[in-house]
């Protein structure tokens, strides 16, 4: 179901984080499982930062490049540069189109590039890498690559480099998956419910607090991306929406409010403690009734009289 | 005792030996070495370096730590020779903001600083750090921070039980100019400060080439290189006592920023049993081992949350002195919660050393929860209300299930992860 031109634009704000991703650079983690796949999601973002005119790279280890260039049309696929590494992983035919030191050694290559410009390096996947590769040494060049373009001293500005990387949640257990995701700065965790596919982007810029944000959308036959307003409203994750809230102050016997006189004459009345002017001067002057106050007083069978000596044994 | 001898032959009584030893300027107790000229200056002669201050409690040497709560917190400030280890919040936002407080601390002291990282160049680190409020405008901004958090409806609470409006919301010692002061999170520091001051950067990517093969050893290649660059510094410049052409002694701050990270080499965070799992706690023991024969002071933020083996944690804890946890509430249920509006998340003190002492210097205050105010990083007590609805409890009591699920250690395997099997 797409929604008009015009409402589409009204939202655009809103729904723009989905495309602004590759605008933001660095690395994009893409996680994915197997009800939601996510290799069409990457495939529509190829395609719309090679229509935007970067340069594209991909690293293939996954599947074979005919099947990542299936469905997209002869112009984006010659912007695309692609490694393969899916044919002949351990370079045991020693062709000279192999390159050398492997996908990491292709990803430093593609940063020690002369030309500026913006380039989009995708990763498919990040799975394969991860379990060919230690975590560690996979981390370092990661974050090598995605912070190139902040390093001063160079003599021509390099550009922005975007890394989108495919990650299969359920290959990994919680500390490659944990290490990664700190090291994204944006992070897509696919989902979705009833055959609509949705996206939770989490932003995390450097000094500020990470925004985070759900996105449904699908991917046309043409891998162009299509977003949508989702099958529902968001709703309040931690409120449980069968209970509604329930004002205990309602059916009592007893009348907890405050009228408006009552809360004013609350407001003005002086407490016992609080030492005013007119408190001191009550204090100061003498009471009229305090002359003609008497103490009555009827001893007991059992009171003493004598205070000083409480047995009576005193014998004087 | 030739002078005993002649207030002896004098007279008997004590009033006139004391009359004829003040007359004769001379004691039976003779001070070695030149008499100070002044008046006071009677003790020991105390080592005086800027920025530091003896404690009260036990005669360690301190220095601030950036922030007076934080000091205040820690029984005066940070003792040279220890580390302190901050445990990273889950987004890493609140953490370089301790660290840069205390860097900042450093400059504005004249401290030697070394700074080391993985993540970013030191140099852009210390580009960063906060502006110092000068004594004058400190107060003023403070109190006007101050100010600004107290609603008009906490007045009206306050009627009644009217003295406890006059309480401090948290007692903070008397800041000199001296020792601690307040920085302005929103500015930065300027640059002549930045230029004046005596710095050493490591930045790991350009100490280590990266196709160096790595042989297997008990210490990553990144820790030894940060050990030896260390260890350098401290002999080169003198802060163990090696250089005696030392004119002033001087402090040296280390600060070290995301240490465990897989940036650093260590796979602590990526597996729960790896290679070299014992390689940050060497690093932590013979660093220690450094500090505590040189005047210097380090701060360690560490992304804990990352760390797959819970008694890796455990260990790394032990072999710190201080060691404090920042847990933020973003993206936790706690950020919706009432409770906790007004802050941005809780302070957990999980260590506090002793130091030539049998007890350490705790606080009372327990629960303390921080606030990033505009300009200042505070520090305030936590206050629970009592227990007196169904919801209160059962909330107070989720938090108390999860934080032991944390902290227990368990036995090998079934340290890993949050999830432990109940019996």
């Amino acid at each position: 179901v797409t929604l008009s031109e015009g409402a589409r634009a009204g939202i655009g704000r809103e729904l723009g984080m989905l495309d602004s991703l590759l605008s933001l650079g660095g690395l994009v983690l893409l996680r994915d499982s197997v009800e939601w796949e996510g290799r069409s999601l990457l495939k529509a973002l190829v395609k719309k930062s090679a229509l935007c005119g970067e340069q594209v790279h991909i690293l293939g280890c996954e599947v074979s490049e005919e099947e990542f260039r299936e469905g997209f049309d002869s112009d984006i696929n010659n912007r695309l540069v692609y490694h393969d590494f899916f044919r002949d992983p351990l370079n045991w035919s020693k062709t000279e189109e192999a390159l050398p030191g492997g996908p990491l050694g292709a990803l430093r290559a593609i940063c020690k590039r002369t030309d500026p410009g913006p380039v989009t390096i995708a990763l498919d996947s990040l799975s394969w890498l991860l379990l060919h590769l230690p975590c560690t040494t996979l981390c370092q060049a990661l974050h090598a690559v995605s912070h190139q373009d902040a390093c001063p001293g160079d003599s021509s500005p390099v550009g922005k480099v975007s890394v989108l990387g495919l990650l299969h949640e359920e290959l990994h257990g919680p500390g490659p998956v944990g290490a990664l995701s700190s090291l994204a700065q944006t992070e897509v965790t696919l989902g979705g419910t009833k055959g609509q596919a949705s996206a939770h982007i989490l932003c995390r810029r450097p000094r500020q607090r990470p925004t985070d944000q759900t996105q449904w959308f699908s991917i046309l036959p043409d891998f162009s991306l299509d977003l949508q307003e989702g099958p529902s409203v968001e709703s309040q994750p931690y409120s449980d929406p069968h209970i509604p809230p329930v004002d205990p102050t309602t059916h009592l016997t007893f009348n907890l409010h405050l009228s408006k006189k009552e809360r004013e004459a609350k407001d003005s009345l002086i407490l016992p403690f609080q030492f005013s002017s007119e408190k001191q001067q009550a204090l100061l002057r003498p009471r009229p009734g305090q002359a003609t106050s008497h103490i009555f007083y009827e001893p007991d069978a059992y009171d003493d009289l004598d205070q000083e000596d409480p047995d009576d044994d005193l014998d004087i | 005792m030739a002078a005993v001898a002649t207030c002896g032959s004098g007279a008997g009584t004590t009033g006139s030996a004391v009359a004829t030893a003040s007359k004769s300027n001379v004691t039976s107790f003779q001070r070695r070495g030149p008499r100070a000229s002044g008046t006071n200056d009677s003790g020991p002669r105390l080592v005086s370096i800027a920025g530091t201050r003896p404690s009260v409690r036990n005669g360690q040497l301190l220095v601030s730590t950036g922030l007076p709560a934080l000091d205040q917190l820690l029984g005066g400030g940070l003792a040279i020779g220890t580390v302190l280890l901050i445990e990273e919040d889950k987004y890493n936002i609140y953490s370089p903001l301790l660290f840069k407080c205390f860097l900042a601390e450093g400059i504005v002291n004249g401290h030697t600083l070394l700074v080391a990282s993985a993540t970013e160049d030191p140099a852009n680190i210390l580009q960063e750090l906060p502006a110092p409020l000068l004594d004058d405008n400190s107060k003023k901004e403070f109190d006007e921070d101050v100010y600004n958090h107290k609603t008009p409806e906490s007045n009206i609470k306050m009627k009644i039980a009217w003295r406890y409006q006059l309480l401090p919301k948290m007692e903070i010692g008397p800041v000199s100019s001296r020792f601690g002061h307040y920085y302005d999170a929103s500015k930065r520091i300027p640059q002549e400060l930045i230029e004046a001051s005596n710095w050493h950067g490591f930045f790991l990517p350009e100490k280590i080439s990266s196709t160096l093969k790595v042989e297997p050893c008990s210490l990553t290649p990144g820790y030894i290189k940060l050990l030896q660059f260390i260890q350098n510094i401290i002999y080169e410049e003198g802060f163990d006592g090696s250089n005696p052409q030392k004119k002033q002694r001087n402090v040296l701050r280390i600060g070290i920023q995301n240490l465990g990270s897989p940036l650093w080499g260590d796979d602590i965070c990526c597996a729960e049993n790896g290679s070299n799992s014992h390689s940050l706690t060497k690093f932590l023991y013979v660093l220690r081992g450094l500090l505590r024969t040189s005047l210097s002071a380090c701060i360690i933020t560490m992304p804990t949350h990352l760390i797959q083996n819970k008694t890796i944690i455990a260990r790394v804890t032990n072999l710190s002195d201080t060691v404090i946890g920042l847990e933020s509430f973003i993206g936790s249920e706690r950020e919706t919660n009432p409770l906790y509006k007004d802050y941005h998340g809780l302070i957990h003190i999980r260590q506090i050393p002793r130091l030539n002492n049998l007890i350490c210097d705790e606080s009372d205050v327990k629960d303390l929860a921080f606030k990033l105010k505009r300009k200042l990083f505070t520090i305030e007590r936590l206050h629970l209300p009592p227990d007196l609805s169904d919801t209160v409890s059962r909330s107070s009591k989720q938090d108390l299930a999860e934080s032991t699920k944390r902290l227990g250690p368990g036995c090998g395997m079934m340290a890993g992860g949050k999830k432990h099997l109940d019996f």
